[in-house]
């Protein structure tokens, strides 16, 4: 997921080597990043990120605790003798304290043993391979679709506030945002696979098995993950571009000097506007993640989302906390990455002044 | 001394039961409103003719269910036998299957795998003869010994599969092969009791090559109409086993079912092709058969709907049943119902631990209302914990409490009010029946306050035994096996409501000194015989018992719809046999598409 | 802010009829403002009157016997839905749930969130960064979780939906108006206001928070629709406003359950919501264009 905000970060990067604000001195993406004001806040933040994804496992672990219900027990069966449980509870390491079995996940998780599931008897890690991949896909083009749809509805919108073009793509977005997500699943796969007959209802189809077969199973639960976020994007990012096109000294300069339209809105109104976006978009991941899940059910997609649900229905805590973490992760080095750009983007940012 | 031997299993059974019993409950719950006869689009199917071989089906499972092998498939260590049966019925066939009844409603025990069984005149032998020349897929024998191997592992690796059966501990092992012993340990979990193990290879010996022996410390009535929800009704190859390590196994097991497991992605997609070694001269019909497991009915409607499925098995809910039934694409058949509903009521704590507030909920409890508003009067109404398609059927109870508001207002007033909390698992039929019946109660002035709750917050309701009334389904086939009579209304059950015996605090006191009430003696009666006249007899007076004394109304028995596209048959699917617990059991070596 | 409309426009629509296209828009913009002022007063005066002044049924406790009635029998122009229940009385009651949730998480967003950004913003440094990574940590933690995890621990209700869905609401508000006030920061004014020796309260009240507003609002009434359907989605894991009471978001959960069967249960709640978040946000947007004099 994260990987995919590289495509606008790289655009907009050269965007702004070439046309900076005043006072900025044009300079080579190579040069910037060897001069290293942006190398540097990437290492204090990861400075930063690592304690706090040891906060975020360390929460999780609470969490899984605070849950209501015994593992030993519930493992054990029901009406287990108080010995029973108490044997069990051994077994599973579940009689020593809290922190200590928090520190030997962790000390696991560090060496690459995630434990294993008390459902299945699987090791995590195997669990992960088959599932990561899925999810990954999944949230990955959903991610890209999203910012690919909304970028050029927003522009179109923005260029004529209140034109006939504004007034459709708001009204769409607007009814679209309205239609929750696992009622628009269904409403795809009535109209494609069911009315057409032109992709699957359900299942995914492993890249392997060739490429047109994956796309086709993926089709359906990407566009339900993005459409969604594709309106929201497209709707702040159109607000945010007239409030530009309407506010900003410097747009009224470059529309004096001659500048055209089109110009004025991606060169000067997206730069800026592009912040807000990229907020947006950082948070959005948690809301991704969310989304897969419910996604996942409704297409039988074998992915992440499911497995942490079917975790969280049977108290397997070792699956549940991996799963987590590794949402978690992604969050946290999304909104790194989204700190980052900002930094890229703005140099006050970046020189942490102002 | 008699050991006693209650393994683990037993109470991990009863775990699994209660799992069985909410979704029960949901399927039977949800199942059976359709618009039409509930026999095919004009209730008048056309004869589809000889059954063709090739072609394949995939078919479409609950992943709340049927859909839900996280425990894989090893019958041994899977905790979800009683759900599985799709996947069982492909891949080992079993010992015993339960076929299509004379009647075309119910069903019958029908020896498989087995050519026969014999109980001795005492009832404490089970002697099982099994058919001669039967191989596994991979070419070895299904002989006595293979049995044996399952059978103590099933029994002794914690599956919540295992049937609960007092084996006789006390006779010696017989001479056992080191190679054999070996094999069974090597299989076996590592914590094992050996001592134990080896008092069950005493209890459970190969006469001859083909003939199995289990003695039990006492008589059980109910064994042998059990296993085809057991995993002792699953053999697998023991020699594969070795081979493939327990993962393997568990992945894709090896067994001498009509069909062997080409692909599996646990709990997404279960791939299985012909077994070209089948047992049965010409069968199975079909090549391939696909088990795909999705969420919920609406989604599994419309995938079969797009081509994507041939077969949905258990569609629980009402409207869809009724669009199925409707559709000319598409064939619904209703199954034969042997769950009721039943509203059990703790007696163990106020306000139901008075006799006559039990009373005023049975007058105040309009089944056949529910029945007609949310099933369009498709169920079965039943005085008792069986349906039709099930055995011991008793429809009406002399003495039973009909709905009768007038006088469940007069109680209510009579005791002072009366505040209900009444529950049910978090699955839409079910939160609809338990809203109906809070208007219905609310009508005679009592005050209901309704919650549903996921499966395991109910366990854990029961657990904590302040529970006061919970919507269930009671009942199975045979009452004794599954989810029983015996689990809603035993006193020592943890899921009943029943009173605890004299003197005893808690059940765990109850059974540790063995004490009982008239019910359990009665429930335990039932199941002390092999006679069925007997056994008839105690079901009956069980019945009575349990009416006479109030301990919780009986309602509405479903089954849940079997939807194929048209142009698939097979038992189970266009022909009906009863449930076993919830969906009927598709014997998919006989299921056929019609070929173009 | 400068209202300088005209000659941006002017820029951006090609040949426009200069006055009389401003006044054609700025009665437009006020019809807007009056007709989806409208409909919002009217849905927040039928969801939160209509129950006591309409004569329409309870939406709980229908008899089971009227169950899946057509729209327009007699007494359920909607019909009923399957436990017999009127349609039209569930979506009213339904309504005052969904709205209020909508309304009150985004206050409790908005009022939480937005200061904490924009003080966030303002202090910039180490209080900055220390408020921003404890930010991340709740966005990073999967919703869900905290979801399933409070419906454990607090048992679904209305509070407790609200306080679920605020939990996602803070931090994203949070994180929107931090961003706005770090460009607003950027401004000449700003810099301006702090070199004259304004105390920082006065800042940021002054002129950090008009300017953060509108995108804050536009961001709110985008919030609207997604809280309004994230209830619904609650549903799916047994959080959300527990059944037999209505919300909208509950009973398009409830209904797609069956959706090939039932359609229409589908269709009555998603209309009301559409309806909802659409007259919202054009209330919402035109109000801000006419504040910013756009």
């Amino acid at each position: 997921m994260s990987g995919a905000t590289t495509t606008p970060a790289a655009e907009k990067r050269t965007r702004v080597t070439e046309n900076g604000p005043a006072g900025e001195q044009p300079e080579g993406l190579r040069a910037r990043l060897a001069g290293s004001p942006v190398l540097r806040l990437v290492g204090r933040r990861l400075m930063i990120v690592i304690p706090l994804l040891f906060v975020v496992s360390a929460l999780v672990f609470l969490l899984m605790e605070a849950l209501p219900g015994d593992p030993a027990q519930i493992r054990a069966g029901m009406d287990a003798s108080e010995e029973e449980v108490e044997a069990v509870r051994q077994q599973m390491g579940l009689d020593r304290p809290g922190h200590e079995r928090y520190l030997s996940w962790l000390g696991g998780a560090l060496t690459g043993d995630l434990g294993s599931s008390v459902v299945s008897g699987r090791a995590v890690t195997t669990l992960l391979g088959e599932r990561l991949p899925v999810t990954l896909q999944m949230a990955g083009m959903a991610f890209v679709l999203s910012i690919v749809i909304s970028l050029p509805l927003a522009l179109a919108a923005a260029r004529r506030p209140g034109g006939l073009v504004d007034r459709f793509v708001m009204v769409c977005s607007m009814t679209l945002l309205a239609v929750p997500n696992f009622v628009m699943a269904l409403l795809l796969v009535l109209v494609f696979a069911v009315g057409l007959g032109m992709l699957p209802a359900i299942g995914f189809v492993p890249l392997a098995e060739g490429v047109w077969p994956n796309m086709r199973s993926m089709i359906l639960p990407v566009l339900s993950l993005a459409v969604p976020m594709a309106c929201f994007y497209a709707r702040f990012l159109r607000g945010d571009l007239v409030e530009q096109l309407n506010a900003a000294a410097y747009i009224d300069t470059a529309r004096s000097k001659g500048t055209g339209p089109w110009r004025i809105l991606w060169l000067h109104a997206f730069r800026n506007s592009s912040f807000g976006l990229l907020t947006l978009v950082g948070l959005n991941i948690g809301a991704l993640v969310g989304g897969t899940v419910i996604i996942e059910r409704i297409f039988a997609m074998p992915g992440m989302g499911t497995l942490m649900l079917e975790g969280v229905m049977s108290s397997d805590v070792a699956v549940v906390q991996t799963c987590v973490f590794i949402f978690a992760a992604a969050a946290v080095f999304a909104n790194l990455l989204v700190d980052v750009m900002y930094a890229v983007l703005d140099p006050r940012v970046r020189y942490g002044s102002h | 001394m008699r050991r006693r031997d209650v393994p683990r299993a037993t109470r991990r059974r009863l775990r699994a039961v209660a799992l069985v019993s909410a979704v029960a409950l949901a399927a039977a719950a949800c199942s059976g409103g359709g618009g039409g006869t509930g026999t095919g689009d004009d209730g008048n199917p056309a004869d589809p003719g000889e059954p063709q071989s090739g072609g394949e089906i995939t078919t479409i499972l609950d992943s709340g269910f049927a859909g839900d092998w996280s425990t894989g498939l090893d019958p041994a260590t899977s905790n979800s036998t009683g759900a599985n049966l799709p996947q069982n019925s492909a891949i080992f066939g079993g010992l015993f299957t339960l076929e299509p009844d004379e009647s075309g409603e119910g069903a019958e025990l029908v020896p498989n795998q087995a050519e026969s069984y014999e109980w001795s005149d005492d009832g404490l032998t089970l002697t099982v003869t099994l058919r001669e020349g039967i191989e596994f897929s991979d070419g070895t024998p299904l002989n006595a010994e293979a049995v044996v191997w399952n059978w103590i592992r099933e029994f002794s690796s914690g599956s919540t599969g295992a049937p609960t059966v007092q084996l006789d501990l006390e006779r010696e092992p017989p001479d056992l092969d080191q190679a054999f012993l070996d094999s069974l340990f090597a299989a076996l979990p590592d914590d094992v009791d050996r001592d134990l193990i080896m008092a069950r290879l005493g209890a459970i010996r190969a006469v001859d090559d083909l003939t199995v022996e289990m003695h039990l410390a006492v008589p059980n009535g109910s064994l042998v109409n059990g296993f085809p929800s057991a995993n002792i009704n699953l053999i697998g190859s023991p020699t594969a086993y070795a081979e493939m390590g327990a993962e393997a196994f568990s992945t894709a097991p090896v067994g001498a079912g009509p069909f062997v497991v080409t692909e599996n992605t646990q709990n997404q997609r279960l791939e299985l092709e012909r077994n070209e070694n089948y047992f049965k001269d010409g069968l199975p019909y079909l090549d391939r058969l696909t088990f795909q497991s999705v969420a919920g009915d609406q989604i599994a409607y419309q995938t079969l709907q797009s081509g994507q499925g041939d077969v949905i098995e258990g569609i629980s809910d009402v409207a869809l049943i009724e669009q199925a039934d409707n559709n000319p694409d598409v064939e619904m058949h209703l199954g034969t119902p042997t769950s009721p509903y039943v509203i059990q009521l703790n007696t163990r704590t106020a306000p139901f631990d008075e006799k006559r507030a039990r009373e005023a909920i049975y007058y105040a409890t309009d089944f056949e209302q529910i029945n007609q508003g949310l099933f369009n009067g498709q169920g079965e109404m039943s005085q008792s914990f069986t349906a039709s398609g099930g055995l011991f059927h008793h429809p009406e109870v002399p003495g039973y409490r009909e709905y009768d508001p007038e006088q469940a207002a007069e109680i209510v007033d009579e005791i002072g009010g009366l505040k209900v909390d009444l529950m049910t698992t978090d699955l839409s039929t079910a939160r609809r029946v338990m809203t109906a019946l809070q208007t219905q109660w609310q009508e005679a002035g009592i005050d209901v306050e309704i919650d549903s709750k996921p499966l395991g917050d109910i366990i854990t309701e029961f657990q904590g035994g302040q529970w006061q009334a919970i919507l269930q389904t009671a009942g199975a086939w045979d009452p004794s096996v599954g989810i029983g009579v015996a689990v809603r209304f035993g006193s020592t059950s943890p899921f009943s409501g029943t009173p605890l015996p004299d003197g005893a605090e808690s059940a765990q006191q109850a059974i540790d000194e063995g004490l009982q009430t008239e019910l359990d003696e009665l429930l335990q009666a039932a199941v002390l015989t092999v006679d069925e006249a007997e056994r008839e007899e105690h079901y009956k007076a069980i019945s009575q018992y349990i009416s006479d004394e109030a301990y919780g109304p009986f309602g509405i028995a479903f089954s849940p719809a079997q939807v194929m596209r048209n142009g698939v048959h097979g038992p189970g699917l266009d022909q009906p046999i009863a449930a076993l617990a919830v969906n009927q059991g598709v014997l998919y070596d006989r299921v056929w598409v019609e070929q173009p | 802010m400068a209202v300088t409309s005209p000659p941006g426009s002017a820029t951006l629509s090609p040949a426009p009829l200069a006055g009389s296209a401003t006044r054609w828009s700025s009665f437009r913009r006020r019809l807007t403002i009056w007709i989806s002022g409208s409909v919002v007063a009217l849905l927040v005066i039928t969801c939160y009157l209509g129950p006591f002044v309409l004569p329409i049924p309870s939406p709980v406790g229908g008899n089971v016997l009227d169950s899946g009635l057509s729209p327009g029998s007699p007494g359920h122009p909607l019909g009923t839905d399957v436990n017999g229940n009127d349609v039209l009385s569930r979506l009213i009651h339904g309504g005052r749930s969904s709205l209020t949730v909508g309304v009150v998480v985004n206050i409790i967003g908005l009022a939480i969130g937005g200061t904490v950004g924009a003080i966030s913003a303002y202090l910039g440094g180490r209080a900055d960064s220390i408020i921003m990574r404890a930010l991340d940590v709740l966005i990073a933690f999967p919703s869900l979780v905290l979801v399933i995890v409070l419906a454990q621990i607090l048992g679904p209700s209305l509070p407790n939906t609200i306080l679920a869905l605020s939990a996602f609401s803070i931090p994203a508000v949070a994180r929107i108006s931090r961003a706005a006030t770090l460009k607003v920061m950027s401004m000449p004014y700003l810099q301006a206001a702090e070199l004259s020796g304004s105390p920082w309260w006065r800042i940021l009240s002054r002129h950090v928070v008009p300017n953060i507003v509108p995108q804050l609002t536009t961001f709110a009434m985008l919030g609207m629709a997604i809280v309004v359907v994230t209830e619904g989605a609650l549903s799916f894991l047994g959080l959300g406003i527990p059944p037999p009471r209505p919300s909208w978001g509950n009973m398009i959960f409830e209904a797609q359950q069956s959706m090939s069967a039932t359609p229409l249960l589908v269709l009555w709640p998603s209309i009301a919501l559409l309806v909802t978040v659409l007259s919202f946000n054009l209330l919402g947007e035109s109000i801000r264009d006419e504040v910013t004099g756009r």
